[in-house]
């Protein structure tokens, strides 16, 4: 019988950090993906953010498929006649550095990384779906798929939000749509030129760019635009227990999106190359979770680790830096043969001590401010229409800036309302 | 009972429209960024007849493919399918073949491998859909050849093969060695099982086998014998336009539409 060292479920970021960390220390891995390939079923807006990536290899930054780098972040907020902007540039001339964000399509992304952990020596199954954790004894030996047994000395659920294996295994319940987001997004071709026109960019320079507001009905979450080489990926991502009690449709959120003037101007003319939709768990990481029991990890998406904050959406990252902290315990337990939650605990005190776990604690409250309702809707209309008077000149005697600001709080929200917001948002910063 | 099965990678049939692209220039598809290519579904088919004759009555199986380096995956499917060999016929210059090439690559290769009694093809490649491969390796092999098959048994040292005609079935017996091309009358093939795929990904290196192996130098191979040349790749232009015909009521609503669909000359 064949025994791994560690069978590891998903060919995600996570998956493959952790392949590839153990592949490279000579460890027998099994790196089992239910796509047809790594990638093939996975999205996200999205950006990478910061040096994970590097500190798998130094050589991954040039070789890892990038699309573009941001150089620009743009935040709009959209009502009904207008937007309103923020807009930072990192100001060196060529940004190749991805602490700004690295720019990625998953499809090319995933499957560069899986054969990356398969060259330095996992094996990568493909199109294998895992059912479940195999167990004897009370102690799970491996996993099933099918009618076939797969064993191995620990296994890693690297599955995703709805980790199957992570509830099987006791460590996560049912997911809750109230810590749960949904994203849906199209890419959207365009040719490259038009592209560095449109957004004002060249070269390998990219646009993260976020909107607030009349985008999602007022329901909590946003809309976003990525720019790839030559396609844009458009999307909305919201709050899922907003959108189950409301009876919205994500997808229609997004027609709308694609509506908004400025939106609309900015893809029209492309054809839409690809449609997907994906949960995000965002409820966050508390330090009374336990991502660990005997002879199983769980890591990224399956663990919960994504900050979704509403200024941040990052998950990517945290899934490699996960799977790199569950390779070191498993390589660690792997010298000692102990493969007890006692053993690979560490793998959750690596975490503590690197910046995944302390990111959680730094944003905590950010989350409970994002549930303020008037985030989406009241606030973004107040600035867009204050921010419009301000500028307009109609021919009649300007009114102060302090007097506009009372006409438009007016029927919305009370200065004192308004006052307790603010210093509840100042607070969570 | 060695059993041969020529397989094929093509670009995935369900690529979406919007990915699918064409070099009009060289007459070539480019192969789409992030989808990457398939196992021909009726070589597919094909395996799995040879895995069923192996079942029944005992046999070695080797799949064997002809191609650029980068078709080593179409190999590695149909050892997870079941297939005991697999050969890689890899040669930077068998890149872009036609069929006449193809077929005469795969005959000297399959020459090298010298012991076979039964050769299958799918009937013909989901890309281009010519089926000539299989015809011209059986000619040139010197084999009796069926084609169209629906089903293929062994009793006493005879295949019994089902041919498919327009409203039925031809059965054919022929004798050992032969070339059979498989119909998707077969049914649907196996999918490989999980620890097929994760055997398949451990299994051993595939043997590669160059031109040079192979005694094959394409320049030899008299071009203009080939019979077949692609003088011009195209996708057809196939805009649609709607049009609402109006009408006060049923009647006269269908016969404006009569009227306009014989001045358009479509009836
Ligand atoms: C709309 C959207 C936008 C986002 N934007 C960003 C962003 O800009 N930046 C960022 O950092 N993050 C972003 N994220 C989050 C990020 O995508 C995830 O946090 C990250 O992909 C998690 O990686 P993972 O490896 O844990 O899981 P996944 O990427 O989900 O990978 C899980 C893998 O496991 C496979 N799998 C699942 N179950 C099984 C099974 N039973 N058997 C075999 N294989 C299985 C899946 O096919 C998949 O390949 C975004 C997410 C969404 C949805």
């Amino acid at each position: 019988m064949v025994e791994f060292d560690a069978i590891i479920v998903g060919a995600g970021p996570a998956g493959c950090a952790c392949a590839y960390t153990l592949a490279k220390q000579q460890l027998k891995v099994l790196l089992i993906e239910r796509g047809k390939f790594a990638g093939s079923k996975n999205m996200w807006g999205g950006a990478l953010y910061g040096p994970v990536l590097g500190d798998l290899s130094p050589e991954f930054l040039k070789e890892a498929p990038i699309e573009r780098y941001v150089k620009r972040r743009i935040l709009s907020l959209l009502s009904e006649e207008s937007y309103f902007s923020l807009e930072s540039a990192v100001n060196n001339e060529s940004p190749d550095v991805p602490q700004d964000g690295a720019i990625i399509l998953r499809a090319k992304f995933d499957r560069w990384f899986a054969e990356k952990a398969r060259k330095a020596g996992a094996i990568l199954a493909n199109g294998v779906q895992v059912e479940d954790l195999l167990w004897k004894d009370g102690s799970i030996v491996g996993v099933k798929v099918g009618k076939d047994e797969i064993h191995g000395s620990v296994v890693v659920a690297c599955d995703g939000v709805n980790s199957i294996l992570a509830q099987k295994a006791g460590l996560k319940a049912e997911l809750n749509p109230v810590g749960v987001k949904q994203g849906v997004k199209e890419v959207i071709k365009l040719p490259l030129e038009t592209i560095e026109q449109r957004f004002n960019i060249q070269g390998n320079e990219g646009i993260a760019w976020e909107f607030l507001g009349k985008c999602t009905r007022g329901l909590p979450g946003g809309g976003f635009i990525y720019t790839n080489k030559d396609s844009l990926s458009v999307g909305v991502v919201v709050q899922l227990n907003a959108l189950l009690e409301n009876k919205v449709k994500a997808n229609d959120l997004l027609e709308d999106f694609k509506r908004q003037p400025v939106v609309a101007r900015l893809i029209d003319g492309g054809t839409l190359v690809e449609y997907s939709s994906h949960l995000i768990p965002t409820y966050g990481v508390s330090s009374t979770s336990r991502l660990f029991s005997d002879r199983f990890l769980i890591t990224g998406d399956a663990a919960g680790l994504v900050l979704g904050t509403g200024l941040i959406l990052e998950g990517a990252n945290f899934a490699i830096a996960s799977g790199i902290a569950a390779a070191k315990a498993i390589v660690r337990a792997k010298e000692t043969g102990d493969f007890s939650a006692k053993a690979l605990s560490h793998y959750q005190r690596l975490l503590e001590d690197n910046f995944v776990l302390k990111d959680f604690k730094t944003f905590k409250k950010m989350t409970h401010v994002l549930e303020n309702p008037r985030l989406y809707s009241t606030y973004p209309d107040l600035v867009c229409s204050l921010w419009h008077k301000i500028h307009t000149n109609d021919g009649n005697p300007r009114k102060s800036v302090r007097q506009l600001l009372k006409e438009e709080l007016k029927g919305r929200v009370s200065w004192w309302q308004l006052a307790r917001d603010l210093i509840h948002m100042g607070g969570s910063l | 009972m060695n059993i041969i099965v020529c397989i094929k990678q093509i670009m995935d049939p369900e690529i979406p429209t919007g990915k699918f692209k064409i070099d009009p220039e060289a007459n070539r598809v480019i192969p789409s960024e992030g989808i990457p290519p398939v196992i021909n579904p009726f070589d597919a088919q094909a395996i799995e007849v040879a895995l069923r004759l192996k079942e029944a009555n005992g046999a070695n199986v080797t799949a064997i493919t002809v191609g650029g380096q980068d078709v080593e995956d179409v190999v590695r499917y149909a050892i997870s399918m079941g297939v005991d060999e697999g050969i890689l016929v890899s040669d930077e210059a068998f890149k872009a073949l036609n069929s006449f090439v193809t077929a005469f690559i795969l005959s000297r290769a399959i020459s090298r491998i010298g012991q076979y009694d039964l050769i299958l093809c799918g009937r013909q490649a989901a890309d281009r859909d010519a089926g000539h491969v299989g015809l011209m390796l059986g000619e040139m092999l010197n084999l009796p050849i069926i084609t169209m098959a629906k089903a293929v048994t062994l009793s006493s040292d005879k295949f019994r093969v089902e041919h498919v005609i327009t409203e039925g079935y031809q059965v054919y017996e022929v004798g050992m060695p032969a070339l059979i091309t498989i119909s998707d009358e077969i049914g649907p093939p196996r999918r490989p099982s999980g620890w097929g795929v994760i055997a398949a990904a451990m299994g051993k290196e595939i043997p590669t086998w160059s031109a040079q192996d192979i005694g094959v130098n394409l320049s030899d191979v008299d071009i203009k014998s080939v019979r077949s040349e692609t003088i011009r790749l195209f996708i057809p232009d196939s805009r649609r336009k709607g049009e609402v015909i109006q009408g006060n009521n049923v009647a006269e609503a269908s016969a404006n539409l009569m009227a306009r669909l014989r001045a358009d000359g479509i009836i």
